[in-house]
């Protein structure tokens, strides 16, 4: 599935007092968004789970006030064959980081104070029509459609128990217990240093219900990497050894995502934080770093691939906090832990 | 197949870490080497470059064939054959950041 740009965006940054500073390109990785609104109408049977063919395009949304080029936020258009195209619709704060690097860059031209406050509007203007790319290579996306098989949702949520906050508009996903059994044992036997492995699982496809949902079946260590108090690097040879894990077990599973520990307890060494002040923190739960999101970016791209962390604190039992694509940013999000551990489809 | 030591591209086909990105290259030149390859398709398979700190990420590519990793310095004519399949396997942190 091509994205085309017939507009570029930029952030317009202004000082405090209402001075423009100036504008920068929008740079943004628009895949995430791109992903997420494909896949929630693959959700809802309104596009083929095999969609390469089909051409979006990324178009700004007007500011209703001021009008062209100020917008206020952009759609993600996809052509559905024989249809009225799909979108979806984002706000401006998807370009908040971009922002926010670009307020860094007017500190360093002293066009803006350190700690100063700052807003910024986002503008969208044609873009000129692209040279031919210089890129010899022909090439074709030949990406498998979402490997989804019929079960039933009702069936999975009968033997469910749901953790954190479900929201309604998130993919379903059942976790097998044994799942997070392993994960704490890893994390435990590995205490004080960051530790993970790979989800695998299946992806079903209720038609009747018209809804998409994952099962995460089982984790596959992370092999090959090497892990500090702060960081886990998951090299070549991790992903190798895992797709031979997955070749191995020969049930039809498909990568999901990956999980890792938070050895929230000897950062928190680190910083000789108070007991109080360790349970409030932010990092003890529902962190997802932007590290940890490259991770996904650069592993599991598709907008069903899901992330867990471990939440190893002093002051706590071990935790487990999901992450996934909702509306083109990596949130977190509740899941059902199922109770039995084998798969029910 | 055999070794494509006459003809100037190849056909491959390359994969994501995940399986669920994969392209087709038709013409993959046999003079290139791999990690020439590995950077064009990167920008073609809408793959990031850099970690979340803007430091540049390292890919592999694995030989699926071979079960082996090739060296950037391989060139596609004597490492490759019509059709293989390569799967780019980045070096990458999950962590703090710091």
């Amino acid at each position: 599935m091509s994205l085309s740009f017939p507009y570029r965006f930029a952030v317009v940054l202004y000082a405090e007092d209402g001075t423009s500073l100036g504008a920068v390109a929008a740079k943004r990785d628009w895949e995430p968004a791109h992903e997420w609104t494909r896949f929630y109408f693959q959700r809802r049977g309104q596009l083929a789970l095999d969609g390469n063919g089909i051409a979006s395009t990324v178009i700004p949304l007007w500011e209703r006030t001021m009008g062209e080029p100020y917008c206020r936020g952009y759609r993600i258009q996809i052509a559905a064959p024989g249809g009225r195209p799909l979108a979806s619709d984002f706000p401006t704060t998807h370009f908040r980081d971009l922002a926010a690097a670009a307020a860094s860059q007017f500190v360093e031209r002293k066009k803006l104070r350190e700690g100063e406050l700052y807003s910024y509007v986002v503008v969208a203007h044609p873009a000129p029509a692209e040279a031919a790319s210089a890129s010899g290579l022909t090439v074709t996306n030949a990406s498998p459609g979402v490997p989804a098989h019929e079960a039933s949702l009702s069936s999975f949520l009968e033997r469910a128990k749901p953790s954190g906050v479900i929201e309604s508009d998130d993919m379903p996903v059942f976790v097998s217990p044994q799942v997070l059994e392993e994960a704490a044992e890893r994390t435990h036997a590995e205490e004080g240093t960051e530790t993970g492995g790979i989800l695998i699982g299946m992806l079903w496809r209720d038609a009747g219900a018209g809804e998409i949902f994952a099962e995460i079946t089982a984790q596959i260590p992370a092999e090959h990497t090497s892990g500090s108090n702060v960081k886990l690097t998951f090299t070549p040879q991790t992903w190798a050894a895992a797709d031979a894990a997955l070749r191995l077990r020969r049930r039809g599973e498909v990568y999901m995502g990956y999980w890792h520990s938070h050895p929230v307890r000897e950062w928190c060494k680190g910083k000789t934080c108070t007991p109080a002040a360790q349970k409030t923190c932010h990092l003890a739960k529902d962190f997802f770093s932007a590290d940890d999101d490259a991770v996904m970016r650069a592993a599991f791209p598709r907008a069903y691939s899901i992330a867990i962390v471990a939440n190893d604190t002093a002051f706590a039992d071990l935790t487990f906090s999901m992450f996934g694509n909702r509306e083109g940013i990596t949130q977190p999000r509740g899941f059902y832990l199922l109770e039995e551990k084998t798969s029910g489809a | 197949m055999g070794k494509a030591e006459t003809t100037l591209e190849i056909p491959l086909e390359i994969s994501d870490v995940s399986g669920q990105k994969v392209f087709s290259v038709a013409n993959a030149p046999t003079g290139n080497t791999v990690g020439e390859l590995v950077h064009e398709m990167l920008g073609k398979m809408n793959l990031p470059r850099n970690d979340a700190s803007g430091a540049p990420l390292t890919y592999q590519a694995r030989l699926e064939r071979e079960g082996r990793h090739l060296n950037a310095s391989e060139r596609i004519g004597d490492a490759l054959e019509r059709g293989d399949r390569l799967t780019l396997q980045p070096n990458i942190d999950a962590g703090l950041g710091y």
